[in-house]
């Protein structure tokens, strides 16, 4: 039947009557357009609650709108794991793991002459594992690292002869804290030394060296006093506090 | 509040329109149903792969990291998109009151896009993916897609302009903006991904497509359906067409804004996540007026929602959009996203807008629009029913376990003392569950197809009044009466 119905109709023309239309077209509503009912005073109300948390989400989490910020302040750094224990005791991290983690960070500037083994290169960059400069005072280690060294350099037996360029552009914090990760990774300390160095005292020394403009050679750091440490209170090392005396 | 009587000259301008839809809108229903029961397949041994993940071991093709994002781009690109083209161009020409003039050209571009389908889930499953959620097509995929869409769209901007009506519908609204919403977020995407950015930009960029895709093609498309197909079942306007209108602002404003909440904590600056966590609250109040417009209209016709399948399909569709717009909201907030991105809940999420929302509105648009255009009625209520029930069990299922297993799984990954297998062993349970979800939707979808394949080759019921959900003896007299005929 539904064939047949559909060659008597002349759909183009519209000229049909409806008893000839199938079924579906017939039963078919118009489309009704003009509603305008209101909306209660509840609703309105649960609309301004949801922008006030929409609001509250915002500004809370957005902090500031700052583009480096990327850890909104509702997260708290997961405990380490390294550390075992339960999330109370894993929170409190000693001061020196963090010092000697952030140290390893700042020693990534080394690693491509020192490497990451400390073991340097044979014949054109000196090691730091078994260095007399890295076990010995903290003075000459502190301007080499602030000013460089160039010409001629004995390390372990060996003579270099290289350029170690200055790094005095780092803050005292940072040096402080590389200098304190390689003493503690790659050197052979005495007993009794914790071989760590605060930002205090890579003040001091910058003060003292001060006058320093180019690398120093060989002669110039053999002329401090070996052994000598750069003057400042050696830090509790669970606190970071300093130690009286 | 019930509509006059439609004139003789209208009926048959209708059934002139519904005529030169025939075609071409049939093209894209059925292709989208057969790819629909592939989604729905790939759905479910993705989901048992995670289940027994020593099935299939020394099969690449059955990996779960092949099956599950084949899955995404067969439900997407080929059911969602398509279904979506056909519901879009049948609304369009119904209510620009134009008739569809290149039913050819119209076929020929969605071969093309089938074309550009297949050869999406291909590559993907046969490895040549680059892991992108939803872009993980090799990047001479999308331009094939991006084409084939465009043909089809040529044909309906047109009409729109040349529309018989100087009111502009919000239904007709909702279709403009999903029809040109779509490729700027799809071509957007595809270049932030595919020219060089930072990887990290390609994760940004796939959580504001996927959200995106929610927002701005599959609700706007269920909404007009929604605000099309509930007036002309129950005769009754809208209850208030200026709040229709509100709705429509608001997911203009600010669905763009969606996605990176995704990322919360991640690699974006805070403020990102922030406001697009924010901008998903606010789409709350889309949803709202929604819900309160639809059930005003609604109020007092329960009865028809009894025995007519597209109003069933339809109103279940509305609830399923509020409960993803409630999800959604939530999960953007720091509270509840901290441990819930990142795990099952997110799967969850786009499935309940993929098949729980996008899927039921539109099975209902198809329940309504293929009879008119084949000139047949549906062959069985009875397959309509289970259709129904099993897709709804099966989508309800899979929401709450993914839910409830995202909670389980996002709870134990952010315990740093808990080995990372441990987050998978708590909601195990949960993904049987998903597993058997996809089962059914899958059964519900063989019904379907079936079905609409009857309605293709012509072998539909050709006997006068709707087919009804409900056609037990006696009931159907008062369904008729009440349902004002389908």
């Amino acid at each position: 039947m539904g064939s047949n119905e559909n060659k008597n109709i002349d759909y183009d023309q519209g000229t049909v009557s409806t008893v000839q239309l199938h079924d579906s077209v017939r039963r078919e509503n118009a489309l009704p357009r003009e509603g305008s009912g209101t909306v209660g005073i509840s609703i309105i109300a649960i609309s301004a609650l949801v922008l006030i948390f929409g609001g509250g989400q915002l500004f809370s989490g957005a902090n500031g709108f700052s583009d480096s910020i990327y850890v909104s302040d509702y997260y708290e750094a997961a405990p380490r794991p390294s550390l075992g224990g339960d999330i109370g005791e894993a929170a409190e991290v000693a001061w020196i793991d963090s010092w000697a983690k952030d140290g390893k960070k700042v020693y990534g500037n080394c690693i491509a002459c020192h490497q990451a083994s400390g073991l340097g290169i044979p014949g054109q960059f000196p090691p730091l594992v078994g260095s007399e400069w890295v076990d010995g005072g903290t003075t000459r280690l502190g301007a080499i690292l602030l000013h460089g060294a160039s010409g001629a350099f004995k390390v372990g037996g060996q003579t270099y002869n290289g350029l170690m360029p200055a790094w005095n552009t780092l803050p005292d914090e940072k040096i402080a804290q590389v200098i304190s990760y390689v003493r503690r990774e790659f050197g052979s300390l005495p007993e009794g030394e914790d071989g760590v160095v605060t930002t205090e005292m890579i003040k001091a020394a910058r003060e003292q060296f001060s006058g320093q403009t180019v690398p120093y050679l060989e002669s110039e750091l053999l002329a401090i006093p070996e052994g000598e440490m750069l003057p400042g209170a050696k830090v509790d090392l669970q606190t970071g506090e300093p130690l009286e005396g | 509040m019930t509509s006059e009587q439609p004139t003789p000259e209208e009926m048959s301008e209708r059934a002139a329109i519904d005529r030169s839809a025939r075609f071409p809108v049939l093209f894209f229903f059925t292709s989208a149903a057969a790819w629909l029961l592939v989604a729905t397949l790939l759905g479910f041994f993705s989901s048992l792969k995670l289940c027994v993940p020593g099935l299939w071991d020394n099969c690449q093709f059955m990996g779960y990291g092949r099956l599950f994002p084949a899955h995404m781009n067969a439900l997407v690109y080929g059911w969602a998109m398509q279904a979506g083209l056909g519901v879009v161009l049948w609304l369009m020409a119904r209510l620009s009151r134009n008739k569809i003039e290149h039913p050819v050209a119209l076929i020929v571009a969605g071969a093309l896009w089938n074309a550009g389908v297949t050869l999406s889930v291909v590559t993907v499953w046969f490895g040549f993916g680059n892991s992108v959620p939803l872009l993980d097509f090799p990047a001479w995929v999308w331009p094939i897609m991006a084409i084939a869409y465009a043909l089809v769209v040529v044909w309906i901007l047109p009409m729109f302009r040349s529309r018989g009506e100087s009111l502009i519908y919000v239904s007709e609204m909702f279709v403009l903006g999903a029809v040109v919403w779509f490729p700027w977020i799809f071509i957007t995407a595809n270049l932030l991904i595919n020219k060089g950015t930072a990887p990290v930009m390609a994760a940004g960029a796939s959580a504001w497509f996927i959200t995106n895709l929610s927002y701005f093609w599959m609700a706007p498309i269920a909404l007009a359906i929604a605000y099309y197909i509930i007036p002309k079942i129950t005769g009754r306007a809208i209850f208030s067409y200026p709040l229709a209108q509100v709705s429509f602002w608001i997911l203009a404003a600010l669905s763009g804004w969606t996605g990176f909440a995704r990322y919360m904590g991640g690699p974006f600056p805070a403020w990102m996540s922030a406001v697009s966590g924010t901008a998903s609250i606010f789409i709350l109040l889309a949803i709202i007026v929604t819900v309160v417009n639809l059930l005003m209209t609604l109020k007092g016709a329960t009865k028809i929602w009894e025995f007519s399948p597209s109003l069933r399909f339809t109103v279940f569709g509305m609830l399923m959009l509020a409960v993803y717009g409630l999800l959604s909201a939530m999960s953007s907030t720091y509270i509840f996203g901290k441990s819930l991105q990142f795990s099952h809940f997110v799967v969850g999420l786009d499935t309940l807008a993929f098949y729980g929302f996008f899927s039921m509105t539109v099975f209902g648009a198809i329940y309504f629009i293929v009879p008119r255009i084949t000139g047949n009625e549906w062959p069985s209520g009875k397959r309509i029913r289970t259709h129904f029930w099993f897709s709804t069990y099966g989508i309800i299922t899979l929401v709450v376990c993914m839910l409830i297993g995202g909670i389980a799984q996002g709870g134990s990954l952010s315990q740093w003392n808990q080995a990372f297998s441990t987050s998978f062993v708590t909601s195990s349970a949960y993904v049987a569950g998903r597993c058997i979800a996809w089962a059914l939707i899958s059964f519900s979808n063989f019904l379907f197809l079936y079905q609409l394949a009857l309605m293709f080759i012509g072998k539909g019921r050709k006997t006068s009044g709707p087919t009804l959900i409900h056609a037990e003896p006696g009931k159907v007299e008062s369904a008729k009466a009440a349902a004002g005929l389908n």
